[in-house]
């Protein structure tokens, strides 16, 4: 009898334990990052901080370094402070369920470490509450506007790297169809689908742009779903649309297997996709990526820290600090590099002022 | 004591200063013994004795402390059942250990399968099979599915199975307890074949008229100890018990009548059906449909002072019985308990006013066996006074009152905070007994009261369940136990597949007719005592 | 000594062996990591430098004990009737939504408004356990798959309500979906009083939430119910044998239903210490696993509440690790490692330990036994 009820209660916490396993997964926050940064920070060590004049804390999103993503990109330009900047740092990872976000940046500001940076939308609410009771330290957040006089929203014209993308895929596109996939429609990814829009129509007026978006807002599940994407790809090429670009995170791959299928071609996200994207026959599908250099925003945020700057604005990082940009990996898009470098000058120069809604 | 060895042949088996030191049951305790080869020996004691015990021993399945075993005059030491087996040891179980949806002889060859290219060798298989039942006398159709044979059957295959794996001495425990007494003559002379063959039988019992009907010779257990070893043919049934008991014994006479006039509890029409429940059905309408009823039309009386006792062989429908009475599942008919229709009452409702159940399996339905004594005691009173106070479990009053049950109904354990399985059966069952008897019941189920504990309780038990009876209880007995059975009913019934077939006086009828009635070999509906 | 005085001091032993051996398992786990046991157990003892660490941290500790707490004793409930309410994740978090919405709607006198929100959380809570409890007794559908499925309804469901019918304005640049900020007559009073009475520095954060006494009164009120009434009792007597309970006239319908009601207004509450102590709203940053947590901490706690508070602030303290142990360079996976081994082997421990006391019981009563030989009869 007591072995039974022990039995009983065994596969019971193995069952709860799988569902809590798979309950992480499906949680948190998701980002728009894809794969990987343009620097893989591998065999990279933390080191207990030293007392020096430059402490760096950084707080990452669930998931963690070694993402291969969002939260890599962000680590590398913490470590290009420490080798440019002879900074201390140090960067920790929260619970799997997110719970201990604030925890994490009180230890940091407890540890001393100034300034403190918050990887992800997620830590909007926890790093105003932190800033308010620290404000002799100074915070920054990634894509996440300033929320308190100690914080550095650190955002990125996604639209204006998206302008660039339609215009290749406007230029690439013969019969003018293009498609946008988006992970989840809120105001983040909407930036993106009203530059492509823009960049697009600014080739090709009469351009016929399908636009899906995976999610709802507040449903982040859309970055991680890559079966929807697929599907929403799938039928965007079925319909006459050339090039697809995506703005979903990692059900990005999906619209890669799309395309692959049906032997047409896709745009990737944040990072250089077609490096990053494991699978070789996904890769040459991939023309281009619309690059969004977190490690840049990371890095520029902490030189500017040391060279007094103070909080309570956003920081935007766009194509002239070449915080967003399109990779040319493959040289898919080296024929049109003219006319990419053209529209990118208008925008830097004024000319051309990219909407961030659509 | 007279256990003196012919000086020829080697004994099949002899037992040396067994010693078992085993906390919570009667430990072995210098056990001697020696088996004669080609005998029946039986061993008897109470339960709780350490027979059970000692044929573990004998059998592999536990390691004496000290002593040694010889098997054939060669001493041996069995890790596990299997080095049993191989010294040619085989124990024929209580409770069948059989497949019910194989065949008879898929069920002897299980786990020692004859093979060839690694498939089942059927025919080889067969043959052995054959040649076993045929030199022994042991007959059954090789061919049929378990689930179709009755016990005394069921028995044989189980026989059959230790002698295909070549067993030369058998053990067996308790065997008589699941039959009738036709099929228990029909299995001595199966084991008298036995026995001409030159096998070794170990028969373990405690009812002494068989055991003096088929035993050559018998070792009598007391605490864990052999206290005796007697020839059948110098002792009488009640000096063998008195050496079990050591003391003088019991019997379960109830003969001047209490029987009053007021009924008690009427059950009338009482049907069940073995699917789901349908109410409102009429009985005509569910036999002309031919749904299968586990509980056929079932009516009788019982008045106040009388013990009305079912004989039937188990499964006949007495399990289904007690759950309509309970209302623990929905049946088909009428009670009224005191003149009150108590059909759409609870099982609580019914409880709390005045039906007592001491139920067939205490462990299953009796007891909370990781639970202390005192908790037991609340259990089927939590409603009621003392365990009751307003929301609360009155805790101290639950106590006193086990105490006073402890006392009463000679409970032996250490305490009231002592969980229900550190006792022994007995004990247990004695608790169930002063439970079910407080509150002043005015019907009492007591299904096989005394099954599975000593004598000195059984006695103590059937003084209780006279007491109560001449203080004006109703009770209905259902029990396997035939003495018990006719000893101490008022009125007896027997069920037979959901029918109530005979009324019976109890004063009149003997053990082998009740058997008749039991197994459906008379079917005549016998004389209203 | 008493039965059960030997019974309790047992099973404190059988875990505290089982934790020592866990830290040794997990130690082996830490090489493996690349990473020295010793730096990680000094990370889990160090509370901080300066009192306004060690104060956080404690706080850190007992705030993330209290829902562990609370989710506890909901799988408790069930448990001890042998009931598996896996649905306690998805009834705390559709609680946890409603309760916070409602909360938002109107203003109220702090002693209104509060009550008013617990009240609600539990309600909804129950009502969600009541589903799989009328399909097992009606259709007799397995709990555990019912209450597997109806997380998932459950999470979806939230998801869908704090971005659509109960969405509140959202911040300028924030991303994240909230319901509306709940007026602060329902921010529950923080209890950090209890550190600045010792001249000690207030919490960061929301402070050490109030809830924590809530919890406690809950466990207490538990206790009592479990342990001295009728209720509890037959609680007792379905876990322990059902059969033995249906044929004592305690309806097995009527407590599956009572127990997983009760299990699911428990689990409502869960998600109220964060909601009311710090966040304010619902939102997707709402913590979610905590349901799932809870059935280690009840095995853990060995389905009583005053064992449940031990597990609870044990999961507390490791997890309060998780800065800690990465300031020292050890994968805070080790926190996971550790949890884990610790349920497993005080499972066993518990096993082992009660084996051991049943014997011991079985040996007195056989002795008492022994007392009373009766006079031998020769043969």
């Amino acid at each position: 009898m007591l072995s039974k009820r022990f039995g009983r209660m065994a596969a019971g916490s193995i069952a709860g334990a799988m569902l809590m396993a798979a309950a992480a997964c499906g949680g948190g926050g998701g980002e728009t990052g894809a794969t990987s940064s343009a620097a893989p920070s591998a065999g990279a060590s933390s080191e207990a901080p030293k007392t020096g004049a430059l402490k760096v804390g950084l707080a990452f999103d669930v998931g963690g370094r070694g993402d291969k993503s969002f939260n890599d990109a962000a680590y590398a330009g913490l470590e290009k402070a420490k080798t440019d900047l002879s900074a201390d740092i140090k960067e920790l990872s929260p619970a799997a369920d997110g719970s201990n976000r604030g925890e994490l940046l009180r230890q940091l500001a407890d540890a001393g470490y100034n300034p403190i940076i918050g990887v992800g939308f997620a830590y909007g609410e926890d790093i105003k509450k932190t800033a308010e009771e620290y404000p002799e330290i100074q915070f920054a957040v990634v894509d996440s506007a300033s929320n308190a006089p100690n914080v550095t929203g650190l955002l990125f014209a996604e639209e204006q790297g998206s302008y660039l993308a339609g215009v290749a895929a406007a230029l690439k596109a013969k019969s003018g169809h293009v498609g946008f996939v988006g992970g989840v429609e809120n105001d983040l990814i909407k930036k993106f689908e009203a530059g492509f829009d823009a960049g697009v129509k600014s080739v090709k007026k009469d351009a016929k742009i399908d636009v899906k978006y995976l999610t709802p807002d507040g449903d982040f599940s859309g970055f991680k779903a890559p079966d929807k994407g697929k599907v929403a790809a799938e039928k965007m090429f079925q319909d006459g649309a050339e090039i697809v670009y995506h703005a979903a995170g990692d059900s990005g791959l999906g619209v890669f297997q799309a395309a692959a299928a049906a032997k047409k071609l896709a745009i990737g996200v944040d990072s250089d996709q077609r490096q990053t994207v494991k699978e070789a026959n996904l890769q040459p599908v991939i023309m281009t990526s619309m690059l969004k250099r977190v490690d840049v925003g990371v890095f520029e945020f902490i030189k500017a820290f040391q060279g007094g700057a103070k909080g309570g604005a956003n920081t935007v990082y766009d194509l002239k600090v070449d915080g967003v940009g399109l990779a040319t990996t493959g040289g898919d898009i080296d024929d049109i590099k003219d006319k990419l470098d053209t529209a990118k000058q208008d925008i830097i120069d004024g000319k051309i002022t990219v909407p961030t809604k659509p | 004591m007279s256990s003196d060895t012919l000086a020829a042949v080697e004994p099949a088996v002899e037992l040396e200063g067994i010693t078992k030191r085993f906390p919570g049951v009667v430990a072995n305790h210098d056990i001697r013994i020696t088996v004669e080869p080609g005998t029946v020996h039986a061993i008897v004691g109470e339960n709780g004795a350490g027979k059970s015990t000692l044929m573990k021993i004998l059998y592999g399945m536990q390691k004496p402390d000290e002593g040694t075993i010889r098997v054939n005059g060669k001493e041996v030491t069995f890790r596990t059942p299997s080095d049993a087996i191989d010294a040619g040891i085989g124990m024929v179980h209580q409770h069948f250990m059989l497949a019910d949806n194989f065949t008879v002889l898929e069920n002897i060859v299980l786990g020692a399968e004859p093979k060839r290219a690694g498939m089942l060798d059927t025919a080889r298989a067969r043959k052995r099979v054959t040649e076993l039942a045929s030199s022994h006398g042991l007959r059954v159709d090789p061919d049929r599915l378990v689930e179709d044979l009755g016990v005394g059957d069921r028995q044989r295959v189980e026989i059959l199975k230790v002698l295909y794996r070549g067993a030369r001495i058998l053990i067996l425990d308790e065997p008589t307890a699941v039959l009738v007494p036709q099929e228990v003559e029909e299995l001595f002379q199966n084991l008298r074949e036995l026995k001409a063959e030159g096998l070794t039988v170990i028969f373990i019992s405690h009812k002494l008229d068989e055991v003096l009907s088929i035993a050559d010779a018998i070792t009598v257990i007391r605490r864990g100890t052999t206290v005796a070893s007697v020839e059948p043919s110098q002792v009488t049934a009640r000096q063998l018990a008195e050496l079990m008991v050591g003391s003088e014994l019991p019997t379960p006479e109830t003969r001047e009548s209490t029987v009053t006039e007021t009924v008690a509890l009427t059950v009338s029409g009482l049907t069940m059906e073995a699917g789901p429940h349908h109410p409102g059905v009429p009985l005509e309408k569910l036999r002309q449909e031919g749904a299968r009823l586990l509980l056929d039309d079932v009516s009788f009386d019982i008045h106040k002072g009388e013990i009305l006792g079912i004989a039937g062989v188990e499964g006949n429908g007495q399990s289904e019985l007690i759950e309509a009475i309970m209302g623990m599942r929905p049946a088909h008919g009428h009670i009224a308990l005191d003149g009150a229709d108590i059909n759409e009452w609870s099982t609580l409702k019914r409880r709390e006013s005045g039906i007592g159940y001491i139920p067939e399996d205490r462990h299953r339905q009796g007891l909370l066996l990781e639970a202390s004594l005192w908790e037991n005691r609340v259990l089927g009173h939590q409603t009621r006074a003392p365990a009751r106070r307003g929301i609360w479990v009155n805790r101290s009053a639950a106590r006193a009152d086990t105490e006073r049950i402890v006392k009463e109904y000679d409970v032996r354990t250490p305490g009231v905070d002592t969980l229900a399985l550190a006792l022994s059966g007995g004990n247990q069952q004695k608790l169930i007994v002063g439970r079910e008897m407080s509150g002043e019941p005015k019907f009492l189920i007591a299904a096989h009261p005394t099954r599975g504990v000593d004598v000195g309780a059984q006695a103590a038990i059937w003084d209780h369940l006279r007491n109560a009876r001449a203080a004006g209880l109703a009770v209905l007995l259902i029990s396997a136990d035939l003495d018990e059975l006719i000893g101490l009913s008022d009125t007896l019934r027997v069920i037979y597949r959901g029918r109530l077939v005979a009324g019976l006086d109890p004063s009149h009828v003997t053990p082998e007719q009740l058997g008749g009635y039991m197994t459906g070999a008379i079917t005549d509906t016998a004389e209203e005592s | 000594m008493p039965a059960g005085l030997y019974r309790a001091l047992l099973t404190v032993a059988g875990a505290v062996a089982a934790i020592i051996l866990a830290i040794a398992i997990s130690s082996v786990a830490i090489i493996a990591a690349g990473a020295s046991p010793g730096a990680a157990f000094t990370a889990f003892l160090n509370f901080g430098e300066t009192e306004r660490a060690v104060v956080n941290s404690i706080t850190t500790m007992l705030n993330r004990a209290v829902p562990l707490f609370i989710a506890g004793l909901a799988v408790a409930v069930g448990f001890r009737m042998n009931l598996f309410n896996i649905g306690v994740e998805g009834q705390y978090r559709i609680a946890a939504i409603c309760a916070a919405f409602v909360g938002s709607l109107f203003t109220a006198p702090s002693w209104i408004q509060i009550p008013v929100i617990i009240l609600v959380a539990a309600v909804v809570g129950g009502l969600y356990a009541l589903i799989p409890a009328v399909m097992k007794v009606t259709r007799g559908v397995n709990e555990v798959i019912a209450t597997i499925m109806l997380n998932y309804i459950a999470i979806n469901l939230a998801a869908y309500l704090v971005r659509g019918p109960f969405t509140g304005k959202r911040a300028e640049g924030l991303l994240t979906t909230t319901t509306p900020t709940l007026p602060e007559s329902a921010w529950f009073p923080n209890l950090n009083w209890l550190f600045t009475m010792f001249g000690l520095p207030a919490p960061r954060g929301g402070g050490l939430w109030g809830f924590l006494i809530v919890a406690v009164l809950l466990g207490i009120g538990l206790w009592v119910l479990l342990e001295r009434t009728r209720f509890g009792f037959d609680v007792k007597a379905s876990g322990l044998n059902s059969s033995a309970a249906l044929a004592s006239g305690v309806n097995p319908k009527t407590m599956v239903i009572s127990a997983m009601v009760l299990s699911g207004a428990i689990a409502g509450l869960i998600g109220l210490p964060e909601i009311l102590g710090d966040k304010h709203s619902f939102g997707s940053n709402f913590t979610p696993g905590l349901g799932f947590l809870g059935i280690a901490v009840a095995l853990l706690g060995r389905n009583k509440p005053g064992g449940i508070a031990i597990a609870a602030l044990l999961f507390g303290f490791l997890d309060r690790a998780q800065g800690p142990l990465q300031f020292a360079s050890v994968p805070p996976s080790v926190i996971m490692i550790m949890q884990g081994t610790i349920v497993l082997l005080v499972v066993i421990a518990n096993e082992i330990t009660s084996r051991i006391a049943l014997r011991r019981e079985e040996r007195r009563a056989a002795q008492q036994l022994g007392r009373n030989t009766p006079v031998e009869v020769a043969a």
